[in-house]
């Protein structure tokens, strides 16, 4: 097109030097340096100007391509797609704009293109001009990102699948074990109960002590399977997170344990306000078990002390329930959380030694942390957050 | 006093001795039926046999039950005319809670867990008895039936 475009020919404001008009030359050296591919064809498809970047991209040269359309340069899917969209810029008589592709070395390239039609004195359009530019790799990433968020979707969905049907699993045979296993404990102490009650004549003292330690351990046993079975229900049970008020759950559970234990006097504080964002039900047996702990080991002491705080740390609230009781050889504190791991004497602190793992594993189900502190004959005090900590961030 | 019998639906021998040892202990007069699974329990309350139905004053029922388990007796026991306002006692191991739930939600009058220390079953026993038969006054004959 050899039209010269006019530009401004009066004098510019405050002395500038008058704009020269703009030619031909000077609007295809714009062309030239810029990175969009810029193309102009015919109502008939027929080039009619390409700039650097299209000769580059296509290895063609400006001189070659006039009158040829793009059937002549691509294959015949691609070419008859450009000619597609050069008909609906001349329909539409307004810029639009869409995605192209094109075949290169490397595969597939995508192009987003806007398309206007120029039109003559008599509003009929004589040619269509394409600035195309090249979105491959943004392309690329994005399908990339997409792949992967697939891909992570359906890790997920195994993942929930596989939980759900251990979950599942665990439930069963916690199921199983509620029904089944406690029966033949009831037998074995029903039994000795019997022996003692109709055969106690032609049973020495020593005999009936016998059948005196079979009913306690088959009793023992009994609460180990409960305790068990709770535990368990700590991992099974949906977690709720309500709005959770720690202070009226450990007034709740000392009020129990004094109710229980009349005799005892113990110096009880519990912070007003201890609020979190938790399983209300399961958060109290936190509290039973942890509260329940220090009631029983602070048992020697007639100045018992039993304190329960909250520290904010790094943003993390952290609970504290600490004791003066009997306390703990620091050196084991590794089993503590384990089920059935006892640090006392059965004869010293009655138990069976489940609680903390009830403890530990209700907390973890909070994403929390909890840990424990503490010297033989010198108190406990255990710690713990019921929210999901920062990365690396531990309770000290 | 209902003297009625009781009808002791257990599959499990010794709980059904240790069971008719607490009544005899607890001086319960009572005549028991036993029957060790829930089809038998069902053929009893609701023949199809022309054989008289057994009209119990109570009806102890075991949850895990061979053939017909507890909770299904349960619902039948519900579901029909002659036998939906029987007094229901569900009795067994079991603490779960969704035993526990469904008991209640198929119209169990009490659910009670049978304690693993025969002091402990004998006295829940004695105050089954003691409820069932003597405190609580029961269906009038003929009203519900």
């Amino acid at each position: 097109m050899g039209t010269e475009v006019g530009a401004e020919t009066t004098d510019g404001p405050a002395g500038r030097p008058a704009l020269r008009p703009v030619g031909h030359e000077q609007l295809m050296a714009l062309l030239d340096h810029t990175s969009a591919v810029i193309y102009m064809r015919d109502v008939d498809g027929r080039y009619l100007l390409i700039n650097r970047e299209y000769e580059r991209l296509f290895n063609v040269r400006r001189e070659d391509i006039r009158g040829l359309t793009d059937h002549d340069l691509f294959p015949a899917d691609i070419a008859d797609a450009f000619r597609a969209n050069d008909l609906r810029a001349f329909a539409r008589g307004v810029p639009v704009q869409m995605e192209e592709q094109t075949r290169g070395d490397d595969g597939e390239r995508t192009y987003i293109t806007v398309k206007f039609p120029l039109v003559d004195e008599d509003g009929r359009p004589y040619a269509v001009c394409g600035i195309s530019t090249d979105i491959t790799e943004r392309k690329r990433a994005e399908e990339q990102v997409h792949q992967l968020n697939a891909e992570l979707e359906q890790r997920v969905r195994e993942r929930t699948a596989e939980l759900e049907a251990s979950t599942r699993e665990l439930d069963a045979f916690a199921y199983s074990v509620s029904h089944d296993l406690r029966a033949p404990l009831r037998s074995l102490e029903g039994f000795s109960q019997v022996l003692l009650e109709d055969y106690a004549e032609v049973l020495d003292e020593q005999g009936q002590q016998y059948l005196g330690r079979i009913q306690a351990n088959a009793a023992r046993m009994a609460q180990m399977i409960d305790d068990l079975l709770d535990l368990s229900r700590a991992t099974r049970t949906e977690l709720s997170r309500r709005p959770t008020d720690l202070s009226a759950l450990a007034r709740e559970v000392i009020a129990e344990l004094s109710a229980r234990d009349p005799d005892r006097t113990v110096d009880v504080s519990i912070a007003d306000g201890l609020v979190a964002q938790a399983d209300p039900h399961l958060v109290r047996l936190v509290l039973q078990n942890l509260l329940g702990n220090a009631w029983k080991f602070t048992a020697n002491r007639t100045d018992a002390v039993i304190r329960l705080a909250v520290e904010a740390r790094d943003g993390v609230d952290v609970f504290t329930v600490a004791d003066n009781g009997a306390g703990f050889d620091m050196r084991y504190a590794h089993k503590l959380f384990d089920p059935f791991q006892r640090l006392h004497s059965t004869a010293e602190y009655e138990g069976t030694g489940i609680g903390l793992a009830i403890v530990q594993r209700i907390i973890v189900r909070h994403g929390g942390q909890i840990t424990a502190d503490s010297r033989p004959g010198d108190g406990a005090t255990f710690r713990f957050s019921l929210v999901p900590a920062p990365t690396d961030w531990e309770i000290r | 006093m209902s003297d009625g019998p009781i009808l002791l639906v257990e599959d499990n021998p010794d709980d059904v001795m240790f069971t008719l040892r607490a009544f005899e202990k607890n001086h319960i007069k009572n005549e028991i039926v036993v029957a060790s699974n829930g089809e038998e329990a069902l053929q009893r309350l609701l023949p199809d046999d022309g054989t008289p139905p057994l009209r119990p004053a109570l009806v102890l029922l075991d949850v895990n039950l061979p053939k017909v388990n507890g909770l299904e007796v349960l619902r039948r026991i519900r579901h029909d005319d002659r036998t939906c306002t029987l007094p229901v006692v569900v009795l067994t191991t079991s603490n779960e809670e969704r035993d526990i739930v469904e008991s209640y939600r198929l119209g169990a009058n009490s659910y009670v867990r049978k304690p693993v220390v025969f002091g402990e079953f004998l006295n829940a026993a004695n105050l089954l008895g003691m409820y069932w038969l003597l405190v609580n006054e029961p269906m009038p004959p003929r009203r519900g039936a």
